[in-house]
């Protein structure tokens, strides 16, 4: 069957759908707002019109070429529609239209408007009926919407539900190393990393990747102290794991090259801290460091719970934006800070 | 004057009343409850229709987020939602949460998230009665989208995002499950939610503009300015912000023509410049009136008093 989307018009040569004889013999329904309306639209004439017939068809219920026709139509209207989209997929469902043809429509529609909820909400629909064969298509669809935005939260989520329910993991933790190849930065790329090494069936599992995948996050950190996103994965790791958390040496090592570098320190400034108050004691070369950053110079650092106190009082120097946050850090360090 | 004040200077408030329960949608008989359908309340005329009262197909477009906008706008006004027939909404409701917790917003289909799951909890706690929603299973729902990082992501797996973490937050304190002493107590909530953690991430989101961004390593926005000062408000740690920072930042982003847009110097809407000044609410402005946070109204409109 033929596309019959035309939402390609050109609003400038708009025939009014009156004039249209695929529409004759369609009583268009106006809009009843009911007498006195609150804060009423002024709607164009042509918005108005196309869901007047709207209107019409979907009250009779017509599931039929001319209503998908008219659905592009007002669509490209309003794509936040709700109503509009589900009864397209009435109509597409009573055609048995060809679902590819809709995919291209989609990608159309998405060409404006990539942050739209009901646009990706009905790809979805069209991908889970076209199956695991719709699968590729859909890692390559929301590939061309991250070359635009590269953090488009809805992709992400329908690129996390193709995963899941159409299983094609074999090239995504290769796809997470591109994207932050591209850009260390990326924290949606650092958070379908996550996704990808708990979830994927062909990987192992966290604890099978965890080793790789932290010498892989300290050589981000490495790289730009200053980026969050590869401390939190780091942490991320060895979530409900503080034994392990605890015992990898690579953790505090990664901290003190970040301390002796003496700039960007906040982050490891702060992984120290979660690591004392869990019970971690450092060695001299840490605790040397540390002294070294003090602000005030009353000796060395003695016990842990003056480690713990000293990172707190360096961090409301280097992160001064949360002085306050530190401050209340330092008063309530738990009993593991303690010698 | 707050201007949460000046639709009462402007517009008659029984017209806005009687102009929104019109948009409720009605069961025709309680043989209809049954059928899988929210009875709540529509959006707009664009997805309410005339009903013919011997047709096949009653077109019920009601929606989860105009109803929640519907119950807080009468809330506005001062209407006594004890007037509404809240039964047949509530019964219907139950029907939108699924088998993880989660709410779809509409029984036609619609993507499920916490935003939905939020709106179910407002929806009840705004009708003071609970039967609209399991709240354990939403609990269980809200704990499995907290991501590796400390933050909410709007679906299980999803990256933590600052409008996630309000769905999320503000859900526990309306169904009862954070208490005032939440801070003093980490694990206040009995169950998995990192408190500690969440915390940590929410606070790392405010940048060095003085503005708060909605991820780690985005630019800052206006809106997050809410969605994360609220979060932590209700948390009760927005003292930890740096609020003249946060201030200025706000004040680059109002716009020469009144309200607020996203960033500074764009132009301004609706959306940012309601956040913008609920965000100042927040931060104590004179006078703006104080929100009842984990309900996005002013606390005299959540309490009718």
């Amino acid at each position: 069957m033929a596309s019959l989307s035309s939402e390609g018009e050109d609003w400038r040569a708009w025939v009014p759908l009156s004039s249209r004889p695929e529409f004759a013999a369609v009583t268009p329904l106006p809009q009843d707002d009911g007498p006195s309306p609150v804060v009423a639209i002024a709607y164009r004439d042509d918005f108005r019109e196309t869901m007047d017939y709207f209107r019409s068809l979907y009250s009779s219920r017509e599931l039929s070429p001319r209503s998908l026709l008219l659905t592009s139509l007002a669509i490209s209207f309003n794509p936040a529609n709700y109503t509009v989209w589900h009864f397209r997929r009435q109509v597409l469902e009573a055609l048995d239209a060809d679902l590819n043809d809709e995919l291209e429509f989609t990608e159309r529609v998405a060409k404006g408007n990539a942050k739209n909820y009901q646009l990706w909400h009905h790809r979805r629909w069209v991908a889970e009926k076209l199956g695991s064969d719709a699968a590729c298509g859909e890692l390559e669809f929301t590939g061309k919407i991250f070359c635009l935005d590269a953090k488009n939260y809805h992709a992400w989520s329908h690129r996390q539900w193709v995963l899941h329910a159409l299983g094609v993991w074999e090239n995504e933790l290769d796809y997470c190393t591109q994207l932050l190849e591209e850009d260390i930065f990326n924290n949606s790329a650092w958070n379908q990393r996550y996704f990808v090494i708990t979830k994927s069936p062909l990987l192992g599992g966290l604890k099978a990747m965890r080793d790789s995948e932290v010498d892989y996050a300290i050589e981000a950190i490495g790289t730009n102290p200053e980026n969050e996103s590869p401390w939190r994965y780091l942490r991320g790791l060895y979530n409900d794991e503080n034994d392990g958390w605890l015992n990898d040496a690579r953790v505090p090592c990664a901290c003190l090259r970040v301390l002796k570098a003496k700039r960007n320190l906040k982050f490891a400034l702060s992984t120290l801290l979660d690591l004392v108050c869990l019970g971690f004691k450092p060695n001299q070369e840490i605790r040397d460091a540390i002294t070294s950053l003090r602000t005030s110079h009353s000796g060395e650092v003695g016990s842990d719970s003056d480690l713990a106190k000293s990172i707190c009082s360096i961090l409301g120097h280097e992160d001064p934006m949360r002085a306050n946050y530190w401050t209340w850090r330092s008063g309530r360090l738990p009993q593991a800070a303690e010698v | 004057m707050s201007p949460f004040d000046s639709l009462s200077l402007k517009v008659h408030k029984d017209a806005v009343a009687g102009w929104v329960l019109s948009f409720q949608a009605h069961p025709r008989s309680k043989s209809d409850l049954g059928n899988g359908q929210f009875y709540g309340f529509h959006g707009s005329r664009s997805s309410q229709f005339p009903s013919k009262d011997n047709a096949i197909f009653i077109q019920n477009g009601s929606h989860l987020a105009s109803t929640y906008c519907a119950l807080a706008i009468l809330k506005i006004v001062g209407y006594n939602l004890s007037n509404i027939d809240s039964a047949s909404m509530l019964t219907s409701m139950r029907s939108l949460q699924q088998s993880d917790g989660s709410f779809m917003p509409i029984h036609i289909g619609a993507e499920r998230d916490l935003r939905f799951l939020y709106c179910a909890a407002a929806i009840c706690f705004m009708l003071n009665n609970w039967n609209g929603m399991d709240r354990e299973k939403a609990k269980e729902y809200i704990l499995n989208c907290q991501s590796y990082d400390g933050g909410f992501g709007l679906t299980p797996g999803s990256e933590s995002h600052g409008g996630a973490a309000y769905c999320a937050i503000a859900s526990l304190r309306l169904m009862g499950f954070i208490g005032d002493d939440c801070l003093s107590n980490a694990s206040a909530l009995s169950s998995k939610a990192n408190i500690q953690s969440l915390l940590d991430w929410s606070l790392q989101r405010q940048v060095a503009d003085g503005g708060i961004q909605g991820r780690p390593n985005k630019a800052s926005d206006t809106c997050y300015a809410f969605w994360i000062g609220a979060t932590m408000g209700t948390l009760g740690a927005n003292k930890f912000i740096d609020e003249r920072g946060l201030r200025s930042f706000l004040l680059t982003c109002q716009s020469e023509y009144g309200g607020f847009g996203k960033f500074p110097k764009e132009l301004p809407d609706l959306y940012h410049s309601y956040y913008g000044l609920a965000a100042f609410s927040i931060l104590g402005e004179a006078g703006l009136k104080p929100l009842c946070l984990e309900l996005g109204l002013t606390e005299g409109a959540a309490t009718g008093l």
